[in-house]
């Protein structure tokens, strides 16, 4: 009748459940990130260059970014999975509420993924611009990598030639893309570049491979019969191993 | 009935209309086939010396394939209405009654029928065949993957099964909630007696089954051998399969076209009396949000498969660099439509749910102008990203970062679906049901696909993950993880509509877990591959790989199990299952207004509308 015999409506903050989303809350965004950047990281490639490194850590960063969101629908969910559910063919009461909408929510989500969105952005293209420049350097060996059906070649600017791509360590390499026939797709797996080879056109894209070692360039579009064959190796080696095959290629071309 | 009797009865013999069915359908369509395929054999030109591969074979393929089409369109009957028009008559009544398929019990199932409803089990039908051969493709490329070597199948089939999949998949997708449910709930739910044109609904239905036997067709004559996608120019140099897939395009898109303008005119122009924008069901805005988008993508579509035809046949240079043209043309085109595409197949996926999510909780649904919002959000933004598909392609480099921006601005009216899904399972009562289940499912699956689609918006991140398997395994979790599983909890829940019989719950939910674990064990573990450097579309990888794609593999294999025993599930249950009550989810839409069997117009009195659908909640009770 009066205010007095009404029982209290605690705040929302109070209500156990929302007690229960935000425990549930912080546990699926600590899980989910760091399962969700655990998976990445274990599974993606050793990195052989700046540019795979920076690709790691920018999933990693995202990662952790979307976690906060995931992580309150999947707390969200748990609490309605675990609050009374109602077996049977027919339907249960009606809710014991009608809420139609809460402008309040709906602002802070739309703000929230807004800035969660530009903060995505940013950070791809502060990446973006650093591989972009990369392509300018004047100092960078220059190398043209043409394919074919299905095969890779590589030609140096002393006039060397090769199916298997050499490169020094730690130094920066344009590669001027081409193809001969149909569309392929040069990746190197482990530093983390792709670039279309497309016939008719010469693409570039750039890299300085810091890791000794020997890596996979695989072809990453279908082009026809033996796609799936159309891979080779790239050696990473010291400058001086570098010089020595180079000149030892470029005698073999002119010689040939 | 009776005056068609006795039209029937006066006249000699049958008229024309009552003649046609899908049986002289086919045979018109082999005759002229076979006559165009001899006559060109016959009189067309040898080429000359220049001539690329292919050219003249191409001809005489792609003019057989037409005629099959123009012959199949006249043998089921899509002419005589316009013939009529064109002599300056129209149909007579009786004859429209007719083509409603009015007192003709199962023969109107395979006949020009008209009825909506007749045209809404039609689609339901041939999505089911599209994802059982789609289906079983994919278990071919799953059991060829099963091993790190391959070789299990040839080379040149797995490609060809690989774009196969793909392309029937993609069709099978975009009609499996707009197509059943779009054409047979949609218009009882706004309370209209037919769509606003119930001929060009036969045609679209017929246009589908028209382009499947070019694709068939062209399984014998080399295949697919490109992939779905058919980049030239691959597939100018590809086998005359090729011809098949260019055929089968061309006549799906003017069938989606045709189905999009007839579902935006009957929403717009036919919904109830007193059903206002504000108190239309949000499964409609999905449904028109979807085949509106789909208004402006497919003539791009059909326009990039025509130029691919004049590449070939015609030894034009659209796509040639060589002679002129571009292979970068046909990548614009191509996600021009593609990229709408995607949400062609998930919007209506999403709606769906987002319609069950107040009636398997009994509250209303949570900020409806904000899921419209969000609709109209991912609608207008989906046309302005195609590019994020050729960021690595060489194009347009300048352009990454504004294609990066739009792709990324798509997250926030995606978060609104999020927003408006969760809200409303907040403080539901909880009834639990397979389409219940399904939007937690959904909420779970389109997460992944979501934050693994941010990733792949990221420049640099893309030009790891491009043409990975990574990106595979991205968009079976938004197309299949998000959209079949929105499919698979609207058959179940509209069943009892469309059969009059409840779907079996035990065989529902042993679908839906097995389906589900099956399908998050398998992509999982291409996200795997995929990080690990496999690419897409290869038939054999490195031996590091196995693991993870034999757990794909395992994980292919409970899907298919599932889908066996949904497929069992919808057999039986039509043929046996208990008989449903008029509304057995107590829901508030208009098609459970009205009795099953659902008569000829739907509705002897039109209803008005005076709420919204969603009045659940203590105050209603």
């Amino acid at each position: 009748m009066t205010d007095l015999m009404t029982p209290k409506t605690p705040q929302w903050w109070k209500k156990s459940d929302v007690k229960k989303t935000f425990i549930l809350w912080i546990i699926c965004t600590a899980v989910i990130g760091y399962v969700g950047v655990e998976f990445h990281v274990r599974n993606m490639v050793d990195p052989a260059s700046e540019t795979m490194s920076s690709v790691i850590s920018l999933m990693r960063i995202f990662t952790w970014a979307a976690a906060p969101v995931a992580g309150l629908v999947s707390a969200m969910s748990l609490t309605v999975l675990t609050s009374k559910r109602h077996y049977g063919d027919n339907p249960p009461a009606e809710a014991d509420h009608e809420i139609r909408n809460s402008p309040k929510t709906a602002a802070v989500w739309v703000v929230v993924s807004g800035l969660l969105c530009l903060f995505a952005l940013v950070g791809g293209l502060v990446v973006l611009q650093h591989d972009n420049e990369a392509i300018l350097d004047s100092k960078a060996i220059q190398v043209n990598v043409t394919g074919q059906q299905w095969v890779w070649n590589f030609d140096y600017a002393n006039g060397a030639r090769s199916e298997d791509l050499y490169l020094p360590v730690d130094k920066p390499v344009v590669f001027h893309i081409t193809s001969v026939d149909v569309k392929h797709s040069f990746w190197v797996v482990q530093m983390g570049i792709k670039m279309d080879a497309n016939p008719g056109y010469i693409t570039e894209t750039a890299v300085t491979p810091n890791k000794i070692g020997v890596f996979d360039v695989r072809c990453a579009e279908l082009c026809g019969l033996l796609h799936a064959y159309m891979q080779t190796k790239v050696h990473v080696v010291s400058q001086a191993d570098y010089d020595a095959w180079l000149n030892a290629h470029a005698a073999m071309e002119a010689g040939a | 009935m009776t005056t068609l009797t006795q039209h029937t009865s006066t006249a000699p013999g049958k008229s024309i209309i009552e003649k046609l069915n899908v049986f002289t359908a086919l045979a018109l369509g082999v005759i002229s086939a076979v006559v165009v395929w001899r006559l060109s054999l016959a009189f067309l030109p040898q080429d000359g010396e220049e001539v690329r591969l292919f050219s003249r074979e191409d001809k005489i393929t792609l003019l057989s394939m037409c005629a099959w089409f123009v012959g199949f369109m006249t043998g089921i009957g899509a002419l005589v209405g316009p013939m009529r028009w064109v002599m300056g008559k129209d149909l007579a009544h009786d004859e429209n009654m007719f083509l409603a398929g009015e007192n003709m019990g199962p023969k109107r199932y395979f006949r020009y029928t008209t009825d909506h409803k007749v045209v809404g089990i039609q689609y339901l039908f041939i999505t089911i065949l599209i994802f059982f051969l789609g289906g079983g493709l994919a278990m071919l490329i799953r059991t060829n993957l099963g091993t790190p070597e391959g070789g299990w199948l040839h080379a040149q089939a797995y490609n060809s099964i690989v774009g196969t999949h793909g392309i029937l998949m993609i069709v099978g997708t975009i009609i499996m909630v707009t197509g059943p449910f779009g054409n047979f709930i949609m218009p009882i739910m706004i309370g209209a007696r037919d769509m606003a044109f119930p001929r060009l609904n036969a045609l679209s239905f017929w246009l589908i089954v028209a382009a499947a036997v070019p694709l068939i067709w062209g399984q014998f004559i080399g295949g697919i051998t490109t992939g779905w996608s058919a980049y030239n120019p691959l597939a100018g140099q590809a086998p005359l399969g090729m011809d098949g897939y260019i055929m089968y395009i061309c006549i799906f898109a003017i069938s989606t076209m045709v189905a999009g303008a007839n579902i935006t005119t009957t929403v717009v122009k036919m919904r109830a009396k007193g059903m206002t924008w504000n108190r239309t069901p949000i499964f409609i805005y999905g449904t028109v949000a979807s085949v509106a988008l789909a208004l402006p993508a497919f003539p791009v579509f059909f326009l990039s498969q025509v130029l691919s035809a004049f590449d070939r046949a015609l030894d034009t240079s659209f796509y040639n660099t060589a002679g002129g043209g571009s292979g970068w043309l046909y990548e614009n085109l191509f996600w021009i439509m593609g990229h709408p595409e995607v949400y062609v197949i998930l919007i209506p996926a999403v709606a769906a749910l987002m319609e069950m999510a107040p009636v398997f909780t009994r509250r209303p649904l949570f900020s409806f102008n904000i899921a419209v919002l969000g609709i109209a959000g991912i609608s207008g933004l989906s046309v302005l990203v195609w590019a994020h598909h050729m960021y690595i392609s060489g194009w347009a480099p300048l352009l990454n970062a504004p294609f990066m921006l739009t792709t990324e601005l798509i997250s926030i009216p995606t978060g609104m679906l999020f927003l408006v899904l969760i809200g409303t399972l907040w403080r539901g009562r909880i009834w639990m049901t397979m389409p219940l289940m399904s939007i937690f499912a959904l909420l779970w699956n389109f997460m992944i696909g979501g934050v693994t689609g941010i990733y792949l918006s990221d420049v640099p991140a893309d030009a790891f993950l491009h043409g990975s398997m990574y990106v595979t395994a991205h968009f079976h979790y938004t197309l299949m993880g998000a959209g079949l599983t929105g499919a698979l909890a609207s058959l179940v829940y509209w069943f009892p509509k469309m059969t009059g019989r409840m779907f079996d719950k035990t065989l529902s939910w042993i679908a839906f877990w097995m389906v589900q674990i099956g399908f998050n064990v398998a992509f999982i573990g291409m996200f795997m591959v995929g990080l690990a450097g496999q690419p897409r579309r290869v038939e054999s990888y490195a031996p590091t790989f196995n693991t993870a794609n034999l757990v794909t593999t395992i994980g292919a294999y409970t899907i298919m199990i599932g889908m066996l025993v949904l497929l069992h599930g919808v057999i039986s249950s039509a043929r046996n299952g208990v008989k449903a009550p008029k509304n057995p989810w107590q829901a508030k839409t208009l098609e459970w207004t009205v009795d099953y069997p659902i008569p000829l117009e739907n509705f002897d009195v039109l209803p008005v509308v005076t709420t919204d659908p969603y009045g659940y909640g203590k105050a209603k009770s």
